[in-house]
């Protein structure tokens, strides 16, 4: 589903270099769940960025699908509405009712019929437990409802792959759990999935595979039981040890 | 200070005629009815406010004039000579003052549309990555605001009106309308930049392009940010468009002029000026509080 090839994200600013993602070749199969950990400033973020486009890469190849991203002639566009991405802060558009929210990019890129989406936005507000704030604007909404009504928005382009940059970092605690429960019930539904996130419950309990990057470098990968008890590498001993 | 003021203008002797001030707003006008040939009033009908005279001329023609029974001045059976007036009737006018006031109203109506569309488009070149378009933007922006309004106004009608043959009414929106429009612009790209850079990557990341998501997305949020200094801006727009008045243009400013030539009422006339531009800002303002109201409901 994804394969990535060498993937080097170079940021020049201010006289610096940054290495935010250096060399990364890794693959998502259709149907896996695969979740990205690794200390802060790693190149999770960047690294996922690249996934959809919404950072240009500096050299290597992304494949999506059977489409290559690096390719020049690719129409970004054509290949973002495949891939569902939820943020850190939600993203929400402020200046739209949830329902709106949903239904925009339905029509605007899918040009699907309102009530057609409208349908489908009522759909995915049951599946993520939000049904009756349809009318309601993001404002008046907690952090995890932001966070379930940004998932059902981007669920709602039907894409192949979704996408997470640690959706839950921005969340109560008491929240986290609600946001989570959607996403493990997507996992078991079959979606494609790359999760960046520091929920180590999580990866262990839902992930197919686990990522460990650090300072740009896909320094580890393998099966959560690997990963958790006996990795191989000392950083990523280090890193468990910290978060563990 | 307004005692100060009393009693300084009882000093300078000024008699002060507010009484002549209403005439140039609305006026009643007579258009004298005359007879076009010798004859005799052969009947009067009065019919309330309206009379009907009836003059029978010396070959036998007969002819009804229509006029306001207060301005009748003939009797039956008078002689009248070709010339003579029977009565007049009256209409209300519309005074220079109302007039300017309404050429200033609609020429910074049309100057603001277009100065919105030019800000609108400068702003949003000004914020692309297209290195021409940026450039050329900032260079519009800085000229603009670089020199006075009075001066752009004169280039306007002597230098562009010469050489493209444009009438000066033209020429007075377009200097008005292309200054807006740099101030304008910069308020759309502080308002553009004002909003966070996660919502044009969500966007984007729903498979929507650069103009989809500006329209849907960025655009309306920044407007609603930009409303209060946009009405800070149209406001301005008015009371600037009072410079077109140099150009032989008759707004508010120049018919007040005018109106002082003829009458030498000079306080009053500027008092009452200041005033019906303080209406026309207050006004506005009113409207724009209106629709920031109207759009805070996503707050
Ligand atoms: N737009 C940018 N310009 C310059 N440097 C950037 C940019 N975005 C990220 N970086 C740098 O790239 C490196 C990787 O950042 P990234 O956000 O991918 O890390 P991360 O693993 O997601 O960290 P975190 O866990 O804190 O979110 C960091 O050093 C960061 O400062
Ligand atoms: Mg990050």
């Amino acid at each position: 589903m994804i394969k990535t090839i060498d993937l080097k994200k170079i940021f020049t600013g201010r006289g610096q270099t940054i290495r935010a993602v250096d060399g990364v070749s890794t693959h998502v199969e259709s149907g896996e769940v695969v979740v990205i950990i690794g200390p802060s400033g790693s190149g999770k973020s960047t690294y996922l960025r690249c996934l959809n486009g919404l950072e240009t890469l500096t050299s290597g190849h992304i494949i999506v699908d059977g489409i290559d991203l690096s390719d020049k002639k690719t129409n970004l566009n054509l290949v973002r509405r495949e891939v569902g991405m939820v943020f850190q802060q939600f993203n929400l558009f402020p200046h739209k009712t949830v329902l709106e929210n949903i239904i925009l990019a339905q029509q605007v890129v899918r040009k699907r019929k309102r009530d057609e989406a409208e349908k489908r936005a009522r759909q995915l507000l049951v599946k993520v437990g939000i049904a009756e704030k349809e009318n309601v604007y993001p404002g008046h909404l907690s952090g995890g409802q932001q966070q379930r009504v940004a998932i059902a928005r981007a669920l709602a382009m039907d894409p192949k792959v979704m996408l997470f940059d640690e959706p839950t970092s921005a969340l109560d605690p008491e929240m986290v759990g609600e946001v989570l429960e959607v996403m493990k019930q997507l996992a078991r539904e079959g979606m494609t999935m790359v999760v960046v996130t520091h929920e180590m419950g999580f990866a262990r309990e839902v992930a197919d595979r686990v990522l460990f990057m650090d300072h740009g470098k896909l320094v580890e990968e393998g099966t959560p039981e690997h990963f958790f008890t006996e990795p191989r590498e000392e950083r990523a001993k280090a890193f468990l040890k910290q978060v563990l | 200070m307004a005692a100060g003021l009393w009693i300084a203008t009882k000093k300078i002797d000024y008699t002060w005629r507010w009484n002549r001030i209403p005439q140039y707003f609305l006026y009643h006008q007579e258009d004298l009815q005359t007879v076009p040939f010798d004859g005799r009033v052969s009947r009067i009908d009065k019919l309330g406010d309206k009379t009907i005279v009836s003059v029978i001329s010396e070959n036998g023609d007969e002819k009804n004039f229509e006029i306001d029974t207060a301005t009748l001045q003939v009797d039956v059976d008078d002689e009248l000579l070709v010339g003579d007036e029977v009565g007049a009737t009256l209409h209300w006018r519309a005074g220079p003052l109302t007039l300017g006031l309404w050429t200033t109203l609609w020429l910074s109506a049309v100057a603001s549309v277009f100065g919105m569309v030019i800000g609108l488009v400068t702003g949003l070149c000004r914020v692309s990555n297209n290195i021409t378009l940026k450039q050329l933007s900032i260079f519009y922006i800085e000229v603009i605001r670089g020199t006075p309004l009075l001066v752009q106004i004169f280039i306007f009608y002597f230098f562009l009106g010469t050489v493209f043959d444009i009438s000066r009414i033209v020429a007075g929106i377009s200097a008005l309308a292309i200054f807006a429009g740099a101030y304008v612009a910069e308020i759309i790209r502080a308002g553009i930049q004002s909003i966070p850079k996660g919502q044009m990557e969500a966007a984007r990341s729903l498979g929507l392009n650069v103009p989809q998501a500006m329209i849907h997305i960025i655009l309306p949020q920044a407007f609603k940010r930009t409303l209060p200094p946009l009405a800070g801006q149209f406001i301005s727009l008015i009371k600037d468009s009072s410079l077109v008045s140099v150009i032989a243009i008759t707004d508010l400013t120049k018919s007040g002029r005018e109106v002082i030539t003829s009458t030498f009422a000079t306080f009053e006339i500027w008092f009452t000026v200041a005033l019906l531009y303080l209406l026309l800002t207050s006004v506005l303002s009113q409207v724009i509080a209106w629709v920031e109201r109207r759009l805070a409901v996503s707050d």
